[in-house]
């Protein structure tokens, strides 16, 4: 799956934990230098918010119509 | 990687379970009260014994369990972590328990020190515990509906307190208030600015999160608990200047934002991914169910006073709302929440060297079905009771009892089989 934002997306939006977060993760660590990836979520996922800050990711989050957070996540 | 599954920061398990297994207790309580009191119980809401099981289910169950999973998740769905869990549940716990049970002895003995001690004991405890909860919440960011509705909802918990304070300690000294006025103004704070507001901020999480539903509309779900919360502002401002027509307003946009939500949250379950209907879906199928149909006839009463000045409309309304809306959900909930908690901690314990059990195995389908058939039962004699009271009233009391015996069984049953896997696990670890 691709999106306008990034081609490296996790759509979890149907997904179970900590699925999202073992995902993102493994996608993570496939990511180039320059690269970002996108996550797709119902909801914030917060403890991961907290992981990713410390291992030094950045990250920003959109809330669309749809009720969908896109939380885009650089290295 | 995967020891940063370890969720550290998840507060210890002790925590919430104390307010989870006691919260069937009080409903347990509830039933026996109405089996020993019977048939007089149901001639208004106003007996006692109504005032007393009430409370036994909103404060000893309702309020318990919603703050006991508040202390659980607020790192989940808010980024919040309190500083130290245990403590605060300990202290949470305790006067939540001993407040609940003085205000019931206070309504049924008619006891004036009892029902100020009472108003004491959950004036302070939950004053602590909102002073405990605000700083950190209000110093967190609205970045998605969820927080700002539970920045909402505890103002409306603050609401809910003041007014049973006052009510309380009104009834135990006799102050010349319009307590019939307040008692209606402090359960629609209650029941709407409170947990209204609370069960959509956290609706928002779960239903896609547990039964892998669609996402609720953002523009919906940012404004929903603001608007509650206004309609409830209204309402008491109509009563404090004697605005009959906003407060009736108000009543009718809160009645038709709590239709609204209802009718979305069943049609997203509609849509749900997970084709197998499991216990949280079937109780909150329930839950919506009789939500629909109370706030149905909220809305309509409005505007047909002699059914509202009724003593039966009240009691069948306070029925549906709480014991088949709030307490289905609630419920629905916990057979989520314990599993996942106990498969969560048996995880961690098994440093991902020792698989934790499936969490079917923690509590199975089966018995949570068998016991959501004794609460629907429950729910369906009493409301035959406030027309047949004479009839129905202890079977429905006793029904009561069941359900919750029945909910005690169950959870207990998943902490003993937590404890049993947790030594195990250990067990397995200290041999390899």
């Amino acid at each position: 799956m691709s999106h306008p934002k990034t081609p490296h997306v996790v759509d979890a939006r149907y997904m179970e934990p900590p699925e999202p977060f073992v995902k993102t993760m493994e996608m993570l660590d496939t990511l180039k230098e320059g690269e970002k990836m996108l996550l797709l979520l119902f909801r914030e996922p917060h403890p991961l918010y907290r992981v990713l800050k410390q291992n030094g990711h950045a990250y920003e989050v959109e809330l669309v119509a749809d009720g969908t957070f896109e939380i885009l996540i650089w290295p | 990687m995967k020891a940063l599954l370890s969720f550290d920061k998840a507060p210890p398990f002790a925590a919430p379970l104390r307010f989870f297994l006691t919260a069937p207790f009080f409903g347990l309580l509830a039933g026996l009260l109405i089996v020993w009191e019977g048939p007089s119980l149901l001639v208004s809401r106003w007996t006692p014994g109504a005032l007393a099981a009430t409370h036994l289910l909103t404060i000893g169950f309702m309020l318990q369990t919603m703050l006991g999973a508040l202390i659980q998740i607020l790192p989940v769905v808010a980024g919040i972590n309190l500083a130290n869990p245990l403590r605060v549940a300990r202290w949470l716990h305790g006067g939540l328990s001993s407040g609940a049970l003085l205000l019931v002895a206070g309504f049924l003995f008619g006891q004036p020190d009892a029902l100020a001690s009472a108003a004491i004991v959950l004036g302070l405890t939950l004053a602590s515990f909102l002073m405990v909860i605000m700083p950190p919440l209000l110093r967190a960011r609205s970045s998605s509906p969820t927080v700002r509705g539970l920045k909402l909802a505890m103002l409306g918990l603050a609401g809910t307190v003041v007014l049973g304070v006052v009510l309380a300690l009104a009834l135990a000294w006799g102050w010349p208030l319009p307590l019939i006025a307040l008692a209606d103004l402090h359960a629609a704070w209650g029941l709407g600015a409170w947990g209204g507001v609370l069960l959509a901020a956290i609706a928002y999480v779960v239903v896609p999160m547990f039964q892998l539903t669609p996402g609720y509309q953002a523009r919906l779900s940012w404004w929903l608990p603001v608007l509650i919360f206004a309609c409830i502002g209204f309402w008491s401002v109509s009563l404090i200047f004697e605005l009959p027509l906003l407060g009736q307003a108000a009543q009718v946009v809160a009645s038709l934002l709590g239709l609204v939500f209802c009718v979305i949250t069943l049609r997203l379950q509609f849509k749900r991914r997970r084709a197998r209907a499991d216990a949280t879906y079937r109780y909150w199928q329930l839950g919506l169910s009789c939500a629909i149909i109370a706030l149905f006839s909220a809305l309509t009463v409005v505007l047909w006073s002699t059914v509202a000045n009724s003593n039966e409309w009240p009691l069948l309304f306070g029925i549906l709302l709480v014991a088949g809306g709030f307490i289905s959900f609630i419920v629905g909930m916990l057979y989520k929440i314990v599993p996942f908690l106990a498969w969560l901690h048996l995880q961690n314990l098994g440093q991902s060297k020792v698989p934790a059990p499936a969490m079917n195995k923690i509590l199975g389908e089966k018995a949570m079905h068998r016991q959501m058939l004794c609460h629907l039962l429950a729910i369906a004699l009493a409301l035959g009771a406030v027309f047949s009271p004479d009839w129905l009233a202890r079977p429905a009391g006793l029904a009561l009892v069941v359900a919750n015996a029945f909910l005690i069984w169950n959870l207990a049953g998943a902490v003993i089989r937590y404890r049993q896997h947790a030594l195990v696990i250990a067990q397995k670890l200290a041999v390899l």
